[in-house]
């Protein structure tokens, strides 16, 4: 017993010394490259600092100016839109395909691949290839429709409000389906098939086994899955540079494009980077429930 | 060049360069270093240039042999000079992303910059007074645009190398099918009424005009901003403070650009960019819109027999109630005063813009470019193609954003949130010209308070 | 009754699984045919745009004889490698630390780590270029290679210290008994038995290399030193005319790697994900 206890406090030392050894090489990186920019950028946020003119510290005025700014007001609710409402759509076709791939499926490491393309496909240029197929005027979605009979002239994609945010989420949840989907699938794979097969036995139907069975099991993962989704969907900016730049109107600005407009274009980066900072307690916010639900899971 | 090359005996070393020597010898050096190299495979003469690296951001030509030229242009002078040349041609949406940047962080030297961008980043560029003066006198004069454009108070904070122009072109069959007289011929004095009226009877020859309204810096606020001040109104009057947008006439003008658009114009425009109107017209799908001479450009290099490029023809901004206008002002190649090779950057430029080299690039562009120095408006070139005459007009028109202010940070921002572009969207979208105008302007005074 | 079965199956499976295959994969096809269309075919009406009437490689013999598409590719993948190599040296260290070992700060740490991974880069960049410009890495593989893994660190340490959490601590204990030092467990049992873990934290860093574009436009500055994603959008779209086949063909063959990666290692990500994430 007493052995055991010197021994423990010796691995106690060593284990402060050794995690903070281990911990040092990316701290350090992030020091240096991330640390010193994101002081600097709440410092920026607090002045009226233009590129190339140094500014004067102004307090909050930034944020207080903002909030009486019509563009901010669409812009923040343009964000939430973006980032809240496409996460059941991707949940819900991200499960459908989890379901769909946990079978046993011929081919089904090179079909999984493909079908992670959207994911991986880097944004700036899936996004090119989307603007193309919206077109104005050579979208072949508009050609077939007319084609058909549906409609006798094109759709105004990206230039008509309610369309162009439907289309704009339509390429997020479309980029966040693959992703979903093999999270959720690594889910379904950890269920134990023996629950499966109890309830099968309890009489359950296939139905009733998927919501008392399954879905308790991946809860877990589909909340993380979810967050991880909204936390960068929230940060995004790619996307929707390339297919509206925030156009038609300011209809589809989000909090990235429009600091990116009020910064780099209208050199106001004292500004840009109050409207980046606004997203941070609404990040942090779901971060901590994030971590908190992760805690208590672990 | 060849004369140059007399590989002339001298110790000027690299350490001079950046004290200042005349281009000749900057090349004289040069030469000298491409003998040495050949003796002794080193450059033993060039001291410090040899480590010197040099940063060129420029926007990308469309027209490619243009960016091929200015690139081994820029290599040429790196061999001449012994420095390492880094030519970087962007995207034009990213152009702003990487000069800002380059002013915060360094990391470049010359940069080119668009018209009002001399006057955003006044404080970050150095001096080129002097070399500017140097240019025009060699070429017979600055251009009167550039005269007024080309400068901030007076100083010019880069050398100016011309603007591309936009104007309206179109269609020759389908104007004249809608009762346009002398369509063939070009260069219309037309009203934006008479304008509108013949967007009305080609639509409904199912070839509408078209017009991009969408977040894109060029083609929108080309056409947008010319039409708000043919309408009588401005973003701020010339005491930088009074916000002259909601204006009757403007309302009246709005009113009727929102009929129009129903009328004469392909509505999906809420959602182009500078790039939608030239495949739109190019695949014959529009009958006139406003741009650069690029549809025109395109046109000439067709595989259709010359169809679409004889076809075409442009004409001035139509009039308003408070005259004609173009947004136009001057481009300038400009180099940043945080650059750590200001005095090679300054050697780069005065070598490019010689006549030898500048007017090679220049040409390559048959009138994409409009010329900088008096000399070059009779150049040959123009008379290889009558119908990019008209493009030489479009200078007197010109005004800049922020117009009757200064192009300053704040006309910057305004452009930057497209509030003279969404107020037009917005007019198209709701039809309420009236509501949108209430928007713009309370947009402005924020931006002008 | 097989027949019967079979049919099922392929009714539940199969057609679900190939509505989302044309779902998923419609804009890639898109892609594909403009990159085979000349560029008179691509914007017309008058042909169906979803068929290849005349085939051509012109876009791709432009993309690779116009362009410096494989030194984009080289440079891509260079900074990709060695930058994920970096991060997951890292994130091993972090979350094996912040997983096992008790220390000073170490609660803290780990709420710190999360939270710096949600600052977004359109706020970073340009301090970060400061930094860059002041270690005078501007237009080396290095800006990118060293900055990349602030964006990657903090989310393969969180997903590594949740695989590490589900080794038993018997194991490590045992061997602590046996005269072990950690960093010898460290190396000998719990790294062989991460692998899934490490991998799936590998392919996700590297996809967002891979699909990095805001830093690589501002940190490089001449065309050979670029990556796909810039590379592509810089020299594809000239002015106000965009080179739409050979953009597509870029952004076609500029994913072929990492779908290559992917299709071989799309099994381990799954189990690596299975286990750190669903713990619990």
């Amino acid at each position: 017993m007493n052995s055991v206890s010197i021994q423990s406090e010796k691995f106690l030392d060593r284990e402060s010394s050794l995690g903070v050894l281990l911990m040092l090489p990316g701290l350090i990186l992030l020091a240096v490259f991330l640390a010193y920019p994101f002081f600097l950028g709440i410092w920026l946020s607090l002045t009226d600092t233009r590129i190339g003119m140094p500014g004067e510290f102004i307090g909050l005025w930034n944020y207080v100016d903002l909030l009486e700014d019509e563009i901010f007001h669409q812009t923040a609710l343009n964000t939430m839109v973006y980032a809240l409402v496409t996460v059941p759509f991707k949940a819900v076709m991200g499960l459908g395909l989890a379901l769909i791939l946990n079978n046993q499926i011929r081919f089904s490491n090179p079909i999984r691949a493909f079908i992670m393309l959207p994911w991986i496909v880097p944004t700036a240029l899936s996004s090119l290839g989307w603007f193309m197929i919206f077109d104005p005027v050579f979208s072949p979605i508009s050609w077939l429709m007319i084609e058909m009979g549906f409609i006798d002239s094109n759709i105004n994609f990206l230039g008509d409000q309610l369309i162009a945010v439907t289309a704009i989420c339509w390429v997020n949840i479309w980029r966040g389906i693959p992703f979903f989907g093999i999270s959720i699938l690594a889910g379904l794979q950890a269920v134990p098939p023996e629950l499966h097969e109890q309830a099968a036995i309890d009489g359950a139907n296939k139905f009733q086994r998927f919501i008392n069975v399954t879905l308790p099991q991946i809860k877990g993962l589909l909340m993380i899955t979810s967050l991880l989704s909204i936390i960068w969907t929230f940060a995004d900016f790619q996307l929707i540079y390339v297919l509206t730049k925030g156009g038609p109107a300011n209809q589809t600005h989000i909090f990235g494009t429009y600091a990116y407009q009020i910064g780099l274009f209208g050199t106001e980066i004292g500004m840009a980077a109050a409207i980046t900072l606004y997203m941070f307690p609404i990040l942090a916010f779901f971060s901590i429930i994030l971590l908190r639900y992760m805690r208590k899971t672990a | 060049m060849e004369k140059l090359n007399d590989n002339q005996p001298t110790s000027i070393s690299g350490e001079t360069t950046e004290k200042g020597m005349t281009r000749r010898q900057v090349i004289k050096t040069g030469a000298a270093a491409a003998g040495a190299v050949a003796l002794s495979g080193g450059f033993p003469y060039i001291s410090s240039a040899q480590n010197k690296t040099l940063n060129i951001v420029r926007g990308t030509y469309f027209i490619p042999g243009a960016q091929e030229i200015a690139k081994q242009q820029a290599e040429e002078f790196g061999k001449q000079a012994g420095v390492k040349v880094n030519a970087d041609f962007l995207n034009w949406t990213d152009l702003n992303t990487k000069i800002g940047a380059g002013i915060q962080a360094g990391g470049i030297d010359v940069i080119e910059l668009w018209p009002v961008q001399n006057h955003l980043y006044a404080n970050n560029l150095v001096d080129m007074t002097e070399e500017a003066e140097e240019v025009a006198a060699r070429g017979g004069g600055f251009e009167e645009y550039v005269l007024n454009s080309g400068h901030v108070n007076g100083r010019y904070l880069g050398i100016p190398h011309g603007n591309n122009a936009g104007t309206i072109a179109y269609r020759i069959s389908a104007f004249e099918k809608a009762g346009v007289k002398h369509a063939d011929k070009g260069g219309m004095d037309m009203t934006w009424d008479e304008y509108f009226a013949v967007a009305k009877e080609c639509k409904k020859m199912g070839m509408p005009f078209g017009q991009s309204l969408g977040h894109s810096l060029g083609d929108p606020i080309g056409f947008c901003y010319p039409y708000m001040w043919a309408s009588g109104a401005l973003e701020v009057g010339d005491d930088g403070k009074t916000i002259l947008f909601n204006t009757p006439t403007f309302e009246y003008a709005l009113n009727k650009f929102v009929q129009a658009w129903k009328d004469g114009y392909d509505e999906t425009g809420t959602s182009w960019d500078d790039s939608s109107n030239n495949r739109a017209y190019l695949s014959g799908k529009i009958a006139s819109t406003f741009n650069g001479a690029s549809i025109y450009y395109a046109s000439k290099r067709r595989d259709d027999g010359g169809k679409l490029m004889n076809d075409t023809h442009h004409m001035l901004m139509p009039k308003g109630t408070a005259g004609r206008y173009h947004e136009f002002g001057t481009q300038t190649m400009g180099i940043l005063n945080n650059s750590e090779n200001i005095d090679v950057a300054k050697e780069y430029l005065k070598w490019w813009f010689q006549p030898e080299n500048f007017d090679k690039w220049w040409r390559v562009q048959e009138g994409y470019q409009l010329h900088h120095v008096k000399n070059l408006a009779n150049d040959p070139m123009w008379k290889d193609d009558p119908k990019m005459g008209i493009f030489k007009e479009i200078p007197k028109y010109g005004r800049l954003r922020g117009f009757a202010g200064n192009p300053n940070e704040k006309a910057s921002l305004a452009a930057s949130k497209y509030i003279v572009v969404d107020t037009f969207a917005k007019a198209v979208q709701s039809g309420d010209a009236k509501d949108a105008l209430e928007w713009g302007e309370r947009q402005l005074k924020r931006i002008y308070r | 009754m097989m027949v019967g079965s079979d049919k099922q199956k392929a009714l539940q499976i199969y057609v679900p699984l190939v509505v989302y295959t044309l779902l998923l994969l419609f804009p890639f096809y898109w892609m594909g045919v403009v990159s085979f269309k000349p560029t008179s075919d691509i914007f017309t009406l008058d042909l169906n745009p979803f068929w290849v009437q005349r085939f051509t490689f012109e876009n791709y013999q432009y993309l690779f004889e116009n362009t410096e598409f494989i030194s984009w590719m080289w440079n891509t993948m260079l900074i990709a490698v060695v930058s994920t190599a970096l991060s997951i040296f890292c994130s091993i260290c972090i979350g094996y630390a912040l997983a096992r070992l008790k220390f000073p700060g170490s609660d803290f740490m780990g709420i710190g780590i999360f939270l710096v991974y949600l600052v977004p880069p359109t706020l970073l960049f340009i301090p970060m270029a400061e930094v860059i410009g002041a270690l005078n890495l501007f237009n080396t593989h290095w800006a990118l290679i060293l900055t990349y893994p602030t964006q990657l660190i903090p989310f393969a340490s969180w997903l590594l210290m949740g695989y590490f959490l589900t080794i038993p601590k018997e194991i490590e204990e045992s061997a602590l008994m046996d005269g072990c030092s950690r960093i010898q467990i460290l190396i000998r049992i719990v790294l062989p038995l991460s692998v899934p873990g490490i991998l799936s934290a590998t392919i996700f860093c590297f996809t967002l290399c891979w699909n990095e574009f805001l830093y690589a436009l501002i940190f490089m500055s001449s065309g050979d030193m670029k990556t796909i994603p810039v590379g592509t959008v810089s020299d594809l779209i000239k002015a106000d005319t965009l080179f739409w086949g050979s953009l597509m063909a870029s952004a076609l063959l500029g994913s072929v790697p990492v779908a290559f990666i992917y299709s071989f290692f799309v099994k381990y990500y799954v189990s690596g994900l299975t286990a750190s994430a669903v713990k619990g």
